[in-house]
């Protein structure tokens, strides 16, 4: 028997990915969706029919978690996969023992088509890509005409050993792996909702409008946009609050950086870096305009390459620590649990991802409404971001852990009472009890 | 589409409110409107269920009272650790082999283990002196050979990718070759359970290293990289 070439019978979790089978459980769940609105209704049998073929195309999504003595690692997937109908809970766990082991799911609701994805597996540029070869792959037996117009790694194409690859391993900088000790993060508080349910709200832009506003400010729209939610948190959250002052933690936005526009990369799994603002907000009189200064110079200073590649490095040096590495997976686990406690989320106030533009074949963009995406909240993150654009359509999705929706409200009301005309979504998770 | 004059912003739904602001939003409900996302629903909260409580009950106080019993009628042995071993084991086998999402190969592997432990445990501290060894001689041997079949026989007949299998396969074949040992350090008397545990894995262990040489190869590397 010839075996086939195109799977790779097993391989490593890649550097960023080794932290979240050790960090995640029912809170935490560490999942994240990308999600495409269709003009007409999904057919669900037509959809599995398109997922069973994607995922040939995808051979790094069709593995199971397992553990080994040192390490975990993902092993082929033999099992079927199914497509299911769209459950309330926003980014649930995605557990190694259920679903088939596989971990990443794809749901249909009326027009939705929605991919969910554990982060071990892929970031959010992985998880576009086999969207829209997913989106494509049903479009085109739905017997619609499309072409790929090399925007589409379609099924019919072959998968490539580049993108496998643990991309940090190959940029990284020896030399170049200086630890930089951060401060604890200013952490949103509120009203857990119940049962670890996460609540959705998505507002609808125009994209050329807020490019526009971005652009009257001498900002890119994430810099822009980063500002605007550092000021919005401490207009709700820290401005008339004098005892929170006293011992203010500095706002700190998080935000995922694709280091595959940095470096020539292929890869489909986890190559992402970050950017942070980080701002002392202990005084009465902060304006929009002293935010965005300090927000558009901590971009400059940490989207340099150097910077890029210490984050990376120090990353890698860490997977790489003897110590680490000699050390059986069950105690392990612990250590990176502890790391993570540390160096992890509490760091962040709030993560704020912009996917950035959806580029599609001219002939799927008829079928094809809106994008969005979204990312899990938890315990000490209650509020995340994530933002999209396809074409006219530019979609801010909050995801909260907390009842309360003051920052959104805020946020959202900028906009409007600017006169931008504003459309909004919401799973509603407050109004059922 | 409805309307938050609050807020300023549309909204499609059926719902009421503002999901920012909670007023009451203006415009007419759309009969023909599914909601984008599903309603939601609580959670179903993991609460014991009844069988799962009486038989947790039934443990705890057989347990309870197997030990006053033992203590009151002291005779100078635990005797009550057997019926208490027994009972942990069935709990054993409810975990890890029925409820369990783990493939068969390892619970076979693991209950199996677990038996053997128990029993031989039973073996040296129970029963007169003379009597003693039944567990190394028999037991073991036997226990190993049934599993490394059933494993094996398993893998055969469901024609199922024998690569989440082969790591359990490998590690019964290990402690199969056990007694053997014991026979060689003169631990064990009776030698022909042991040697036909040992023949019988030797010859899977030989089948698998002639059919699928690189899957042990490649097991190892999975299981044990840096």
């Amino acid at each position: 028997m010839i075996k086939d070439t195109r799977y790779i019978d097993w391989f490593k979790l890649d550097n960023a990915a080794k932290i979240f089978p050790a960090v995640s459980n029912k809170k935490e769940t560490n999942t994240f969706r990308v999600q495409f609105a269709l003009v007409e209704a999904v057919d669900p049998e037509l959809l599995q029919l398109a997922a069973d073929a994607i995922i040939e195309r995808y051979p790094m999504f069709k593995v199971r978690l397992k553990v080994g003595f040192f390490w975990s690692y993902f092993d082929y997937n033999s099992s079927p996969f199914y497509v299911e109908p769209l459950p309330t809970q926003v980014c649930g766990q995605l557990s190694p023992k259920e679903n088939n082991g596989y971990l990443f799911k794809i749901y249909y609701r009326n027009n939705l088509i929605a991919l969910e994805v554990f982060h071990s597996l892929s970031d959010g540029s992985g998880a576009v890509t086999l969207m829209k070869s997913l989106v494509y792959e049903y479009l085109s037996l739905k017997g619609y005409k499309l072409t790929p117009d090399n925007l589409i790694l379609t099924r019919d194409s072959l998968p490539t050993i580049e993108e496998y690859e643990d991309s940090h391993g190959t940029y990284y900088n020896a030399k170049n792996r200086r630890h930089v000790p951060e401060k604890k993060a200013f952490g949103i508080k509120g009203t857990p909702i119940p049962d670890g349910h996460i609540g959705l709200i998505s507002g609808t832009l125009s994209t050329k409008e807020v490019v526009d506003l971005a652009r009257r400010n001498q900002a890119t729209v994430t810099e822009y946009l980063a500002a605007v939610m550092m000021y919005m948190i401490y207009i709700t959250q820290i401005k008339y609050r004098e005892h929170l002052k006293a011992n203010q933690k500095p706002v700190k936005l998080f935000i995922p950086v694709n280091l595959r526009k940095h470096f020539p990369s292929q890869t489909l799994r986890n190559f992402t870096n970050f950017v942070k603002t980080d701002m002392v907000m202990a005084r009465p009189d902060i304006s929009l305009e002293e935010i965005m200064q300090l927000v558009k110079e901590q971009f400059k200073k940490g989207m340099t390459k150097e910077e890029l590649i210490r984050k990376m490095s120090e990353n890698v040096a860490f997977e790489k620590n003897v110590l680490l590495r000699v050390t059986p997976y069950f105690l392990k686990r612990y250590m990176l649990k502890i790391g993570y406690q540390i160096m992890g989320l509490s760091l962040n106030t709030m993560s704020f991802t912009n996917i950035g533009r959806i580029d599609l074949p001219e002939s799927m963009k008829p079928y094809i409404d809106n994008v969005s995406a979204a990312v899990y909240s938890g315990k000490f993150n209650t509020l995340n971001v994530a933002i999209t654009s396809f074409e006219d359509k530019f979609k801010i999705t909050f995801t909260r852990s907390i009842i309360e929706t003051t920052i959104e409200r805020e946020f959202f009301r900028f906009f409007t009472s600017m006169g931008m005309h504003l459309e909004i979504e919401s799973n509603y998770v407050e109004e059922y009890k | 589409m409805k309307h938050c004059d609050k807020c300023y912003v549309d909204i499609q739904t059926n719902q009421k409110y503002c999901p920012l602001c909670h007023q009451v939003l203006s415009g007419e409900d759309d009969p023909n409107l599914k909601e984008v996302y599903p309603e939601y629903v609580p959670l179903r909260r993991e609460v014991l269920p009844l069988t799962k409580k009486i038989l947790l009950f039934t443990t705890i106080v057989s347990i309870l009272v197997l030990l006053s019993i033992n203590l009151l009628t002291w005779d100078g042995s635990f005797w009550s650790l057997i019926p208490i071993g027994a009972i942990i084991y069935f709990w054993l086998i409810v975990r890890y082999g029925v409820l369990s999402k783990q493939n068969i190969a390892f619970k076979l592997a693991l209950l199996t283990t677990v038996l053997v432990a128990i029993l031989n445990l039973i073996d040296q501290n129970y029963g007169p002196v003379s009597d003693r060894g039944w567990a190394l001689d028999y037991v073991t041997p036997f226990a190993f050979l049934a599993c490394n079949l059933a494993i094996s026989v398993i893998i055969w007949i469901r024609r199922i990718n024998y690569r989440d299998y082969m790591f359990y396969l490998i590690s019964i074949i290990i402690f199969s070759l056990i007694p053997v040992i014991l026979v060689l350090f003169k631990v064990i008397n009776i030698t022909w359970p042991a040697i036909s545990a040992f023949g019988a894995a030797v010859f899977i262990l030989l089948f698998i290293i002639f059919f699928f040489p690189k899957s042990i190869k490649e097991e190892i590397k999975k299981r044990f990289h840096l």
